[in-house]
């Protein structure tokens, strides 16, 4: 296999607040190839998007990568480690939103309502190549054309607010094209959406990889998603990473509790009418109050008292390419 | 029997008013003669994407607003054109349950001040009587009792909404409306919900309406279906039928963008075009017909009435009978 673009190597990103330190992302490490997709998938707070935000070095304040690293191979094959670059370093911004696009969650508060989505891509085109404004704006008319917007050449003169909920999040994808990245991070992409319009951008990501050979990494908490856009998987819970691996290994011989318990507890419009659903017991704890050991052994039914209360689980390697951090696959016993 | 809730031909419309004079200029017809029944110990769920009505639907029959036209028969009796003091006894029968467990629970108030002021308002002053009930709902809900006196920032979303839905049984409704009530819970938390809704339906005999966008959560809690688009109702059905044998193209559409948890059953999906019609300038003839991959001339020209298919299967289509139409497959093993 080619070597990855984008490596994670054990990353932690921590959260120091008055009440306590929140480790939002503790200990991730995955790599990420050109043309294939990741997906990241978890919870409210399992640290998905901060792992996102730290690639891109947008983490908000009290919130810093305490340690690892974030190796991008650049297109001249030197790599950059991302975690060692100043944040607001000429470097960094080049990166962001030039090698690395980003797509938000929401298209509505991303969007500025004051400026044309025209005025708004022209910026964010000659942020990364010197090109006069009328250059610029037949390339946003060019882009909102590639990202399947009917009449670009009105609709570049058009407010965000103008446009319905499908055509924002496509105006967001035009926009973290504009730098021509190699890789494209997209946080809940279509959690805003309706499915039917979920299908379009979901498919109009795919159609964008393929013709570009994009890295994508997918981050979403529905498995729905995931099962239709992944090549790799890493699913999250409370900043850790409990199991990684290719996407049917996940679906079909999961090795975490959680992520057997995550798959059993989906709603499928596969199920019977009326049909109870498995559950996993309690909720997800507050980040002050996280658990020790496992973070998931108050909720886990296979947990081994005096185990996994007390030591964290090390990762296990499970054939080739799938992982998974639980003290059953090492072997342990109560 | 007679059904809890009887809608007929039910009208919502919104005026459009503009310039100075702000003279009337059109009409938003959000909802544009919808009818439908739901019995005792019976969900329906009215589904759709967003702006299709099933929002202002539910909003008309908890006569939170006052429907154009049309009748809404509550227990035999029609409160369309109701006046707010004859609606009073009615309201404590009919409870909502909210999609947001953060911002529906006043974050002042204990819990059980916010599950006993429904008691309270209605009459039952007593306090230990009162907290006696109290009691006897977070059980029915379970959570433990000893969290009467906590506030609600305390609760993970799943217990907020929990509590929210003792609220809404504390005065033995007999019909619940839920607006997305689990869309903003956690996968492993929506489960919990959308159990505890099955079993307190099947324990009180609850009718209840069920407004969703998302099908998965749709199939598992409800035994009719009903499906909206700008402003009516295009599909109604048993869950099984609707899922197995749709007869309409946008509800073949929509189960078809539903992704499946299974990346091995990765299918060649319909994706619709364009989006919704604006219910304000809605096409002629059948408002789906732009979108429609089945559509002809005729479907452009001429509005489809709502026919009877099948006993309890309603589809409003010109073409229902000529087309074949997929359907979410069970899967093979």
């Amino acid at each position: 296999m080619a070597d990855p673009i984008l490596s994670v190597r054990d990353l932690h990103t921590h959260f120091f607040a008055d009440e306590g330190v929140v480790r939002a992302v503790d200990g991730t490490s995955f790599d990420l190839f050109a043309g294939q997709t990741l997906g990241i998938v978890g919870e409210s707070g399992c640290g998905k998007s901060v792992t996102a935000r730290s690639i891109l070095r947008i983490v908000d304040r009290p919130g810093r990568i305490v340690s690892g690293e974030i190796l991008l191979r650049r297109a001249d094959g030197s790599v950059t480690d991302m975690v060692k670059l100043p944040a607001d370093s000429r470097e960094a911004r080049a990166i962001r939103g030039g090698e690395i696009g980003l797509v938000f969650q929401e298209p509505m508060s991303s969007l500025s309502a004051f400026h044309t989505i025209g005025n708004q891509l022209i910026e964010a085109i000659r942020l990364h190549a010197s090109l006069s404004k009328k250059q610029a704006r037949a390339r946003a008319i060019e882009l909102l054309a590639m990202v399947g917007i009917p009449r670009p050449e009105q609709r570049v003169d058009a407010y965000s607010f103008e446009l319905s909920g499908g055509l924002r999040q496509r105006v967001m994808v035009a926009l973290a094209l504009a730098g021509e990245p190699r890789i494209l991070i997209a946080d809940e992409p279509t959690t805003a959406l309706d499915v039917t319009t979920q299908a379009q951008i979901l498919e109009l990501i795919r159609s964008l990889q393929r013709e570009r050979d994009l890295a994508v990494i997918l981050i979403t908490h529905d498995m729905g998603v995931i099962a239709e856009m992944a090549d790799d998987v890493v699913v999250m819970y409370l900043g850790k990473e409990v199991e990684k691996g290719p996407v049917d290994a996940i679906f079909h011989a999961p090795n975490h509790p959680y992520t057997r318990a995550l798959l059993r507890s989906i709603p499928s419009i596969l199920a019977e009418p009326r049909e109870k659903l498995a559950t996993i017991a309690g909720s997800i704890p507050h980040p002050f109050a996280r658990p020790n050991g496992c973070p998931f052994h108050p909720r886990c039914s296979e947990t081994l008292p005096g185990v996994c209360d007390t030591q964290v689980p090390a990762t296990v390697q499970i054939g080739e390419r799938q992982a998974a951090a639980c003290h059953l696959l090492s072997g342990k016993t109560a | 029997m007679t059904p809890v809730l009887d809608v007929r031909s039910l009208r919502k419309h919104f005026p459009i008013r503009t310039g100075m004079l702000g003279r009337v200029s059109g009409h938003v017809k959000a909802v544009d003669d919808v009818s439908f029944t739901i019995d005792r110990g019976e969900t329906l769920s009215l589904v759709g994407e967003s702006g299709c009505g099933k929002t202002t639907t539910s909003r008309c029959i908890l006569r939170a607003i006052a429907p154009t036209a049309g009748e809404i028969l509550f227990q035999g009796n029609d409160i369309a054109q109701l006046q707010r003091k004859d609606l009073r006894p009615l309201r404590r029968q009919m409870q909502m349950i909210f999609q947001d467990p953060f911002s529906s629970l006043n974050p002042r108030m204990t819990i059980s001040e916010i599950i006993g002021e429904p008691l309270l308002v209605n009459g039952m002053t007593n306090n230990a009587e009162r907290n006696a009930r109290v009691a006897e709902l977070l059980t029915l809900v379970q959570l433990p009792t000893a969290y009467m006196n906590r506030f609600p920032h305390a609760f993970s979303g799943g217990q907020r909404q929990r509590i929210g839905i003792a609220r809404a049984l504390a005065l033995h409704p007999s019909l619940i409306v839920a607006d997305e009530p689990v869309s903003a819970l956690d996968v492993s938390v929506q489960a919990q919900i959308v159990n505890l809704l099955i079993e307190l339906q099947d324990r009180l005999g609850l009718a209840i309406l069920f407004v969703a966008h998302d099908l998965s959560v749709v199939k598992h809690v409800s035994h009719r279906v009903a499906v909206m688009y700008v402003g009516r109702i295009v599909e109604l059905a048993p869950t099984r039928t609707l899922f197995a044998t749709p007869r309409h193209p946008y509800t073949e559409a929509l189960l078809s963008a539903v992704p499946v948890p299974d990346p091995r059953r990765r299918a060649s999906r319909i994706v619709l075009e364009g989006d919704v019609a604006d219910p304000s300038n809605p096409p002629t003839g059948c408002h789906f017909h732009p979108r429609c991959r089945y559509a002809t001339d005729r479907c452009k020209v001429e509005t489809p009435p709502l026919v009877e298919v099948a006993p309890g299967h309603a589809v409003r289509c010109l073409r229902t009978d000529e087309i074949a139409l997929g359907s979410v497959t069970p899967p093979q093993n």
